[in-house]
């Protein structure tokens, strides 16, 4: 309640709060109030006497102590001479009960600090949040200090959290140990406070943040569940330089390495990886054949059914590729040639037949596995991205076939070429991709518009990856299609991952995978041919 | 990083006064602390205060749970449930990122409305764009028997009652408008879907009744 409002209660109307101030300072109030008590509600004046006189009332007395020292006209002489002396008071103004007892000094006093302290305490005042293990820095606004009549003040309780407050600047620093929403005690003075005169406090909660990092629990999944499979897994494929004729013209040819690690949301629950990738390098004809896939969340043996649908292809591939190598080696000698419709055709049929039959493989043995074990197949759903690629003296051959959210590019560091092999499922709502397990995706005109094939000079990198790592790298479909943000994905990865000197570089892109990315914790899976 | 917003839709008229707001500003209090405790909704659950008594009143706008401050509650007035909506509609709109090509927005807001008794002013019409905006799950709560359950049963096929509005009652409601979220926010990080009904929401405690 304002002094105006306050006023208005006992029948005094005021435009403005700041009249209201004005009209107290003035030493005709005593008539004016006089000439206004009359008009007064009769049961105000019947109902407040001094004994009922209720805490509001108490409190407007005290506010209008501690207002009238801001006012340069004395106002003492309104509230201790002309009242004190006036004898013939009214009931009205019993309401400033105190009036009618002369107050000594030290009563006064002791109502303007009252008054100070309740001001203060009503007064929305809160500590700014602070995260665990982070340098925290909080100003006490001066206008707030000033505006208040604060002096000195000071906080109890900050230095058990490794907090200080420090007087100079009114800055409470330092770097909280310890989460949780502690009771801070802040104690203050007027500012004309004096020995003797009352110090006040006020109760604050300084709420201190954990580390989200350490809320995450690494609850290893349990081994009797059906189809368990362990909660990370990587490899390394040296291919190594492969000697001329007698030993000369040594070429260098390119390695293989994947990693899949559990997502942190599955390992805080101690739920199984639904990731899964597997890869191939056929010596003989040299294909090489990796493929990544990512068992739906939703799904419960969705592990699974990545897990097939990595063998499967690498299963069908590597049968498929000894048959028909030779055959699709002249195919591509010959689209290479000419890039006719015709011959590009030929490859894409023959294409067909390899990855085809693996993406038709991998369904029907998710779907026996799904027989077999009493459960639907959507129980299974998976997302399946699998290139194969080789080297020929015109440069690489790269075919692929992806289905589901993720992605597959070709990447090239010196020329800044980027060819992604497909389309992401992502659609417009989140987590409505597509799956192998939809029966609609191994239909043969589905499979063919989801083939991929081209011919690429060199690159530094073929990448294939689930969504764990394209969501928080590339977040929109959109960006996929951009240089800049494989340029950032492989100067990120390389920091950490030695691709440079043909060692086995899985462990290192095992613990690149735990990349903290926040509200991106799903499972991680990346396979690169380099 | 894609958000998931949580709005509080909670009534503040006059009837409220006393235990009922003071249950509600500690069911906030309990609802914030938990979250805070739970890695899923600390990083991705934003919350929103919006307080309705003679008009509404967004006190807390869109926030990290991380910074999230206490705001201060008063009970006075009447229950303007239709402004409430209208405001939400609109704060919704301009808090709430959009799809793009460059980015992925925002997850579907989870709504949670409070009120004790009947809407005084023009609903229908805050009804109406409340509708024209894409929310997730929205939960409507009749605390008391004085607060009318049809025409929260016209905002949301989720509609629960409390006895009464007891602040042991309010905190159980509390309670689970918290587990709500966690499991949504759960859900959106281990699996990428989002919580669509209220058989996917944790079973409700026996304070708090499901209405049909």
């Amino acid at each position: 309640m304002t002094i105006k409002e306050y006023l208005e209660s006992i029948g005094v109307l005021f435009e403005t709060n700041e009249e209201a101030l004005r009209f107290l300072n003035q030493a005709e109030v005593i008539d004016f109030l006089s000439a206004k008590k009359d008009n007064l509600p009769k049961e105000a004046d019947e109902t407040k006497s001094d004994e009922t006189r209720n805490p509001i009332d108490e409190n407007i007395i005290e506010e209008i102590f501690y207002v009238e020292e801001d006012i340069p006209l004395k106002s003492s002489d309104l509230l201790d001479d002309p009242l004190a002396e006036d004898t013939s008071k009214t009931d009205d103004m019993a309401k400033f009960s105190d009036y009618s007892v002369p107050m000594n000094e030290d009563e006064k006093q002791q109502a303007r600090d009252n008054a100070f302290a309740e001001t203060v305490r009503s007064k929305h005042f809160t500590l700014q949040n602070a995260k665990v293990n982070q340098p925290y820095n909080f100003s006490v606004d001066p206008d707030f200090i000033q505006a208040n009549h604060i002096g000195e003040f000071w906080f109890d309780g900050l230095e058990a959290l490794g907090l200080e407050f420090d007087k100079a600047d009114n800055t409470i620093k330092g770097i909280p140990t310890k989460s949780g929403d502690h009771k801070i005690t802040w104690h203050y003075r007027h500012i004309d406070w004096t020995e003797g005169r009352p110090t006040f406090q006020r109760d604050l909660t300084l709420v201190v943040n954990p580390d989200p990092r350490s809320l995450w629990n690494n609850t290893p999944t349990s081994t009797d569940i059906p189809f368990y499979k362990p909660d990370c897994d990587k490899a390394f494929r040296k291919v190594g330089a492969k000697s001329g004729f007698l030993g000369l013209r040594k070429e260098e040819r390119k390695d293989m390495v994947a990693a899949s690690q559990r997502g942190r949301s599955h390992a805080h629950g101690g739920s199984p990886r639904d990731d899964d990738f597997a890869f191939h390098f056929d010596e003989k004809n040299e294909w090489y054949v990796l493929v990544v896939a990512d068992g739906a969340g939703s799904a419960k043996y969705s592990r699974r059914g990545s897990e097939i649908a990595c063998h499967t292809t690498i299963d069908v591939c590597r049968k498929a590729l000894e048959v028909s190598s030779d055959n699709l080696e002249q195919l591509i000698a010959g689209f290479k040639k000419e890039d006719s419709q015709e011959n590009r055709k030929k490859v894409g049929d023959l294409i067909y037949q390899v990855l085809g039959a693996a993406v038709f493989k991998s369904y029907k043995n998710i779907e026996e596995e799904a027989k077999n074990s009493d459960s639907e197949l959507r129980d299974f759903s998976t997302t399946l991205l699998m290139t194969i690629c080789k080297k020929f003296k015109f440069g690489w051959f790269v075919a692929s076939f992806w289905v589901g959210d993720g992605g597959i590019g070709i990447y090239d560091k010196n020329t800044q070429f980027l060819k992604v092999m497909g389309e992401p499922d992502g659609g417009e709502f989140a987590g409505q991709t597509r799956f192998l397990t939809m029966p609609e995706i191994i239909q043969p005109a589905e499979i063919y518009r989801r083939l991929r094939f081209g011919l690429v000079d060199d690159f530094t990198a073929l990448v294939l990856m689930t969504d764990g790592i394209t969501d928080p790298k590339f977040e929109t479909d959109a960006n996929l299609m951009r240089i800049e943000k494989w340029n950032s994905l492989w100067e990120d990865l390389s920091k950490e991952v030695d691709f440079e000197n043909d060692v086995d570089c899985s462990n290192q892109l095992l613990a690149w995978l735990d990349f903290w990315s926040p509200g991106n914790h799903d499972d991680r899976t990346i396979a690169i041919l380099y | 990083m894609r958000k998931l917003p949580v709005y509080l839709l909670l009534d503040t008229s006059g009837s409220m006064t006393g235990e009922p707001i003071e249950a509600v500003k500690n069911g906030i209090q309990v609802l914030v602390s938990s979250l805070r405790q739970d890695p899923y909704a600390l990083e991705t659950a934003y919350l929103s205060v919006i307080t309705f008594n003679t008009n509404a009143q967004q006190i807390v706008p869109l926030t990290e749970l991380s910074v999230f401050q206490m705001p201060d509650i008063q009970a006075t007035g009447t229950t303007s449930l239709g402004d409430a909506l209208s405001l939400l509609a609109k704060r919704a709109d301009a808090e709430v990122t959009k799809t793009t090509l460059e980015q992925k927005g925002d997850w579907k807001p989870l709504v949670f409305i409070m009120t004790d008794g009947e809407p005084t002013d023009d609903w229908r019409k805050g009804l109406a764009e409340f509708k024209k905006q894409k929310f997730g799950i929205v939960v409507a709560c009749a605390a008391g028997q004085h607060a009318n359950t049809q025409v929260l049963g016209d905002i949301t096929d989720v509609v629960v009652q409390l006895d009464t509005a007891d602040s042991a009652t309010i905190r159980a409601f509390f309670k689970w408008v918290s587990a709500s979220v966690s499991l949504g926010s759960q859900k959106i990080e281990s699996s990428g879907q989002e919580v669509t009904g209220l058989s996917e929401l944790p079973p409700p405690p026996p304070e708090v009744n499901i209405v049909v």
